[in-house]
């Protein structure tokens, strides 16, 4: 059952494709994990999150500036490269510079019916996020009317609520499962879960862990569970290398990533509101993408907590390179952790990982954390 | 005229051997070897009961496994040991899991730290490796367990094979070219570019333009120290302080690191590229013992 996961990762295309034939329905690409997916399911269109695949390209070299981040330039040269050609749709919700890059070369050389740029507001912490996004996102939804020509009713929209929340509450308890001392699935196995409901139909998502959820009930890893680590920063979906430190003797037990915990944490709570504003709220007061975590620094204490919580020894910290918005908070995250007692391990992502050079450095920290006497 | 130096190989450092006649061998309990196989250099380091028996430090071929065997013959040249008389070998380095014989393999971060702190004593805090093909800044504890580290990232600059280049480059022995850079009135500005490839063309200008060698080697060194200081500073420097690896052995960027560090670093008593193997060795001593007991 586990396996269906990375089953789905692997075979996202295929997927959409199926799901368009099977239901007539439209698929919307997006950027980044802003969009309210929400809106989407009740305007009846399958939202998928657009990816890398990880392999070298060469044809986004004349679209996107050299110092914008490896992951932005992977998303780009799947659309150039025709792999999302099923796509009737793409949007972005304002997060970064470089992802936005991403899509508007794509509006612009990638031939696609639909288009929509939201403009999420990056000061969260503004008392005037919240209607500024509401207004926002009636504009959207009267595009996505216009664009499937149906009409989305406050039911369709509580409708979006419960099916997204109930996927986020199943999430959750896959990862309260990560809290035991012998987790019953590893980092990879988790990534795989959390990003294909980034990628398939939700509700059929919501099935497939819940009927995980009582596989995972009595299950063990069958190795040793080794050093448990904390990773985070920014987007990751590189399973080379999670695997690889997970072949070193050690276990991701808990994550703050956008294809991780920051993507499903935050339920859209109703209480009686109306549903536009019940969902702006929640992704004004999510955890926040760094691009958005200003003034305050919010992600640093939940990130610490996390850590204690999923009593992780140790903190891989990733992140894309040139990613600003990630590389200024990386001090703050690192000292907090390093306070705690955990220690941390830098490292850069590019497209392709030197998966032996990175090898070196993950085992020498894993040395640093074994207790085992080599003296 | 680049077949011409090349054929002259000002590159080829001189390999060797050393073997303690003082040690009987045979008169020890444990025998333990540490090899590390970096991107340039091969080192076997035999220890009898912790004590530094014998060395070999070669260049690597091509072949890992091969290359970890030519370091161990020549390490057991004129011995009389054989590998049957040995008792555990630990692997590291670049080529750490293709070490045939190694019960275990370590990272060469790990046996720098234990390497430095057995070379030269508890008191050493920093440790900064210039191997062949990186470099890594390493803080330790008082037993040489590894506190913190950090390497430099896919690329030759402020290495070994850096400077290889050059010395080829400007038909200088390598052994020579740390000497012969300090022969300068005063430190030229420093060659701009950290990347092996552009800093050999931009040399090349320099030439053309009439610099004479040690002023290019000077600008050089500097680039290198430079670029490593930089390392060592985002790790934070504490002393004791050592340099260890080939680089370690080239007074021109040693002095130029001390200059722009404030600290000096250490003189070395043993030859600089063998820590790693004898970190492994004492690693490997350790584990020994610890198997012992056990049973």
């Amino acid at each position: 059952m586990i396996d269906t996961f990375q089953e789905r990762y692997e075979n996202r295309h295929e997927y959409a494709k199926q799901w368009k034939d099977k239901t007539g329905g439209k698929v919307l690409g997006y950027f980044c994990t802003y969009v309210p997916e929400e809106i989407c399911i009740a305007a009846g269109v399958l939202p998928v999150r657009i990816l890398g695949s990880h392999e070298p390209q060469d044809v986004t070299e004349p679209h996107i500036f050299a110092m914008y981040c490896p992951f932005c330039r992977d998303c780009l040269a799947q659309g150039l490269e025709g792999k999302y050609d099923y796509l009737d749709g793409i949007s972005i919700a304002q997060s970064c510079l470089h992802i936005r890059q991403a899509y508007t070369s794509w509006e612009l050389h990638v031939p696609t019916d639909w288009s929509y740029y939201l403009p999420m507001p990056h000061h969260v912490q503004s008392p005037r996020a919240v209607p500024y996004l509401l207004a926002e996102y009636e504009k959207f939804k009267k595009a996505l009317e216009d664009w499937t020509g149906n009409k989305i009713t406050d039911d369709d929209l509580k409708r979006g609520i419960e099916t997204v929340n109930k996927d986020r509450q199943l999430m959750k308890q896959v990862y309260e499962l990560r809290k035991r001392e012998d987790p019953p699935l590893s980092g990879l196995e988790s990534m795989y879960m959390v990003v294909s409901s980034q990628l398939i139909d939700k509700g059929e998502h919501a099935r497939i862990v819940e009927d995980s959820l009582k596989e995972l009930e009595d299950r063990t890893l069958g190795r040793p569970v080794g050093q448990r680590l904390i990773i985070l920063g920014s987007e990751n979906d590189d399973h080379e290398f999670i695997k690889m430190v997970e072949s070193c003797g050690s276990t991701f037990v808990i994550d703050d990533h956008c294809t991780g915990t920051r993507y499903f944490w935050d339920q859209v709570s109703l209480n009686g509101e109306d549903p536009l504003t019940a969902i702006a709220k929640r992704y004004v007061n999510r955890v926040p993408c760094p691009t958005k975590d200003w003034p305050v620094r919010t992600r640093v204490p939940h990130i610490v907590s996390l850590a204690k919580d999923w009593d992780a020894s140790g903190a891989v910290i990733l992140q894309q390179k040139f990613c600003d918005p990630h590389e200024l908070d990386i001090p703050a995250i690192k000292s907090a952790l390093e306070e705690e007692g955990l220690a941390t391990l830098f490292l850069e992502l590019d497209v392709t990982v030197p998966i032996g050079q990175f090898k070196t450095r993950v085992e020498a920290f894993l040395e640093i954390l074994d207790e085992e006497d080599l003296f | 005229m680049a077949e011409d130096t090349n054929s002259k190989e000002y590159w080829r450092w001189t390999e060797s051997n050393w073997r303690d006649p003082d040690i009987d061998w045979k008169a020890g309990e444990i025998i333990s070897v540490g090899i590390d196989v970096g991107s340039v250099s091969s080192q076997a380091v035999i220890l009898v009961d912790g004590k530094l028996y014998a060395y070999s430090n070669m260049r690597t071929g091509s072949d890992s496994p091969k290359s970890a065997e030519n370091a161990m013959d020549w390490a057991l040249e004129g011995t009389g040991m054989t590998q049957d008389d040995i008792h555990y070998v630990v692997g590291t380095g670049y080529g750490r899991v293709n070490v045939p014989f190694a019960k275990r393999a370590i990272t060469e971060i790990a046996c720098h730290a234990r390497g430095a702190n057995f070379m030269y004593g508890p008191t050493i805090k920093t440790v900064l490796d210039m191997g062949g093909q990186d470099c890594k800044a390493i803080r330790v504890d008082q037993k040489g367990k590894v506190v913190a580290f950090l390497m430099n990232d896919k690329c030759a600059a402020g290495t070994g094979r850096g400077m290889e280049v050059f010395a080829n480059l400007l038909g200088i022995h390598i052994t020579e070219v740390g000497e012969m850079s300090l022969r300068v009135e005063e430190e030229p500005p420093m060659v701009s570019s950290t990347c092996v490839v552009f800093a050999k063309s931009e040399a090349s200008g320099l030439l053309r333009e009439g610099w004479p060698k040690e002023k290019v080697l000077a600008a050089y060194c500097l680039a290198m120290a430079h670029r490593v200081v930089d390392l060592l500073e985002r790790l934070g420097v504490e002393e004791d302080f050592a340099i260890t690896g080939g680089i370690g052995k080239n007074v021109g960027v040693v002095s130029r690191i001390e200059k722009e560090l404030g600290i000096k670093a250490l003189k070395p008593t043993l030859d600089t590229q063998i820590a790693g193997a004898l970190g492994g060795a004492l690693f490997a001593r350790a584990l020994e013992q610890k198997g012992r007991k056990s049973k």
